[in-house]
């Protein structure tokens, strides 16, 4: 018998990776896809949860695909600020991102 | 279920309204956008008068409960409507000067109004966030909307990488919390947890670690310390009118959403969040306060400034109850209203000067009175002296907190909100001590000598004086005479918390 637990530790796995590589990865493509991994574990923990707490209602679900098309859109929306910097600097290493000091 | 669907109608109109001014956008010449900016305004005027006229009094849930029109959505509504208006008047003359394809700019402002007044409107978890990134979207654009300006790309670029990655954040606390009561509508979470807490000992750790979860994800969002290291150098990069309604406009439409959160959602567990919520509060106005008085640029200080006042704002959601949520909301439109007027005297400078670090000011009190005068009082009304709205906002704040049990978090805010007042005074020192800084002299000497007509446009227009003019009037006034303003707040909060 698998138990929603064991859901909740591989996506709990899934969201300390993409937050590791959120916080490691010094190019901003990267860092997007570590926030696209967290997305994906919070999708696999909604999913499961609507499996195991309601099949008969699917609000997990929907969540889920309200998630999937939010992402989309900020990632494309993060590419075009990406480029933009790309065109005017050359760059896309965050370290190397440092006009301001905050 | 969908009868009521016709109280929507302002929403769906702003959206019209956004879609509209993108189209007009295409057919009008270049020197004529400005045109836009008067359409939009005049849209959201006829807005703020519709939904008045259409929602006064209502108390219903749409769509099954995903949504709700009560006076509390009504107070928010009007006021992300006004602000909106503000805004965009303020900003028509930076716009023409600093900004490419204007129209899109009108636009997205109106997106993110429509994003704000969903947020303080929403009952439901996935609601509420499609709403929260409906704005953020929207300022993501708008910050790094100076295409070519390094700065502002690179506000652009820290702000999209932080906003999602604080969304996921949040997210992963909602999916947690779903995992652990099986519901997203306010009022069942609400339920559920009532259930919950009468055996509190078998209550799932998920549910806590989802609790935490979406506060820190919304502590990203409004700048609380520690997770506010984006905000200023968003602040500083992105073009000023864009910094003025981040710094208004986002705080407290996530507060208005935080509020309705935790007063109608997480209310019943509200001795496990009440500490964690303080203490962020306590760091929250003792950092943001301390690290501006070593800030140089204007716009950095009025960042730090604004992360002391989410910690001041963060004391009402400590204190939540009926004086503490009457107390918040009002601190919200008072800090609005204040800060737009600070914010509006700076693009005014900016749009005469070109420049936005305090040394800059020096001298402003000769040169431009009016400016000098406004910007002060707005100054004088964030560190909270008499008279102003500051004084009166953190006056019923503190005390809400203090009947609430919080007296040590009252004092905590009391020490801090002295300290704000340390820097503030040191830029009206500025304007109105020091002499004016070399460039400004070299360039009235030039105006002397050359005389032409172009040196003599170094006044703020009309337009952006009246708007001045009228948040002064709007600061002074919440600051002597609240009480209309506390009627309708008492009825907001009421609609949130139930009849007290």
């Amino acid at each position: 018998m698998i138990d929603l637990a064991f859901f909740q530790i591989v996506s709990g796995a899934l969201f300390a990776i993409g937050l590791y590589g959120v916080l490691a990865r010094r190019s901003a493509v990267l860092v997007l896809m570590s926030i696209e991994l967290m997305l994906n574990a919070v999708n696999l923990n909604l999913i499961a949860s609507a499996a195991f707490l309601d099949p008969s209602r699917f609000t997990g679900l929907i969540i889920a695909i309200f998630v999937i098309t939010v992402a989309a859109a900020e990632v494309g929306l993060a590419l075009a600020i990406v480029l933009r910097i790309f065109r005017n600097r050359a760059t896309v290493n965050l370290d190397e991102i440092d006009l301001m000091k905050g | 279920m969908t009868d009521n669907l016709h109280l929507l109608l302002p929403e769906f109109l702003l959206a019209s309204l956004a879609i509209l001014v993108l189209g007009v956008d295409l057919f009008l010449p270049a020197g004529r956008k400005h045109l836009l900016a008067w359409l939009s305004v005049a849209g959201l005027v006829g807005l703020l008068v519709l939904s008045l006229l259409m929602l006064w009094g209502k108390d219903i849930s749409l769509y099954g409960g995903l949504i709700k029109t009560d006076s509390y959505s009504l107070l928010f509504k009007v006021f992300f409507y006004v602000l909106g208006g503000v805004v965009i008047l303020s900003a028509v003359d930076f716009v023409k000067k600093h900004l490419r394809s204007p129209g899109e700019f009108y636009a997205i402002v109106l997106f993110a109004v429509l994003g704000m007044s969903v947020m303080a409107a929403s009952v439901e978890l996935l609601t509420a966030y499609i709403a929260l990134e409906l704005m953020s979207f929207s300022f993501y654009i708008m910050v790094a909307y100076g295409r070519n300006n390094p700065k502002s790309n690179e506000a652009g670029v820290k702000y999209i990488l932080i906003g999602a990655f604080s969304s996921a954040i949040l997210l992963y606390g909602v999916s947690l919390l779903y995992g652990a009561v099986g519901v997203t509508r306010y009022d069942e979470i609400a339920a559920a947890l009532t259930t919950a807490m009468a055996n509190a000992d078998a209550v799932s750790p998920t549910l806590w670690v989802g609790l935490a979860l979406v506060l820190v994800g919304l502590g990203f969002k409004v700048a609380a310390v520690p997770f506010h290291m984006w905000a200023p150098d968003t602040y500083e990069g992105a073009p000023l009118p864009v910094t003025a309604f981040l710094s208004v406009g986002s705080k407290v439409a996530a507060f208005a959403l935080l509020l309705r959160l935790f007063g109608e959602a997480f209310m019943p567990t509200i001795d496990q969040w009440q500490l964690l919520v303080a203490v962020l509060a306590a760091i929250t106005m003792i950092l943001g306060n301390v690290v501006a008085i070593a800030q140089r640029n204007m716009k950095r200080l009025l960042a730090y400034s604004s992360v002391g006042h989410v910690g001041f704002m963060l004391l009402g959601i400590a204190a939540l109850s009926h004086v503490g949520a009457e107390s918040l909301i009002l601190y919200m439109i008072g800090y609005a209203v204040t800060s737009m007027a600070v914010f509006t005297a700076l693009i005014a400078f900016f749009n005469v000067t070109g420049r936005d670090d305090i040394a800059d000011m020096g001298g402003l009190a000769d040169s431009h009175p009016f400016l000098a005068a406004a910007m002060a009082i707005g100054l004088f009304s964030l560190g909270g002296l008499p008279f102003f709205a500051g004084f009166t906002i953190k006056f019923y704040l503190f005390t809400a907190a203090a009947t609430q049990g919080l007296l040590w978090l009252s004092g905590v805010a009391m020490f801090s909100s002295l300290i704000s007042l340390y820097y503030y005074l040191m830029v009206v020192r500025q304007m109105y001590i020091e002499p004016a800084p070399a460039w400004a002299m070299e360039e009235a000497e030039e105006e002397e000598s050359v005389y032409d007509e172009q040196a003599t446009t170094g006044k703020p227009s009309k337009l952006i004086v009246t708007v001045l003019a009228a948040l002064t009037l709007g600061v002074i006034f919440v600051g002597v005479y609240p009480f209309p303003l506390l009627e309708a707040i008492k009825s907001a909060a009421g609609a949130l918390l139930g009849a007290s």
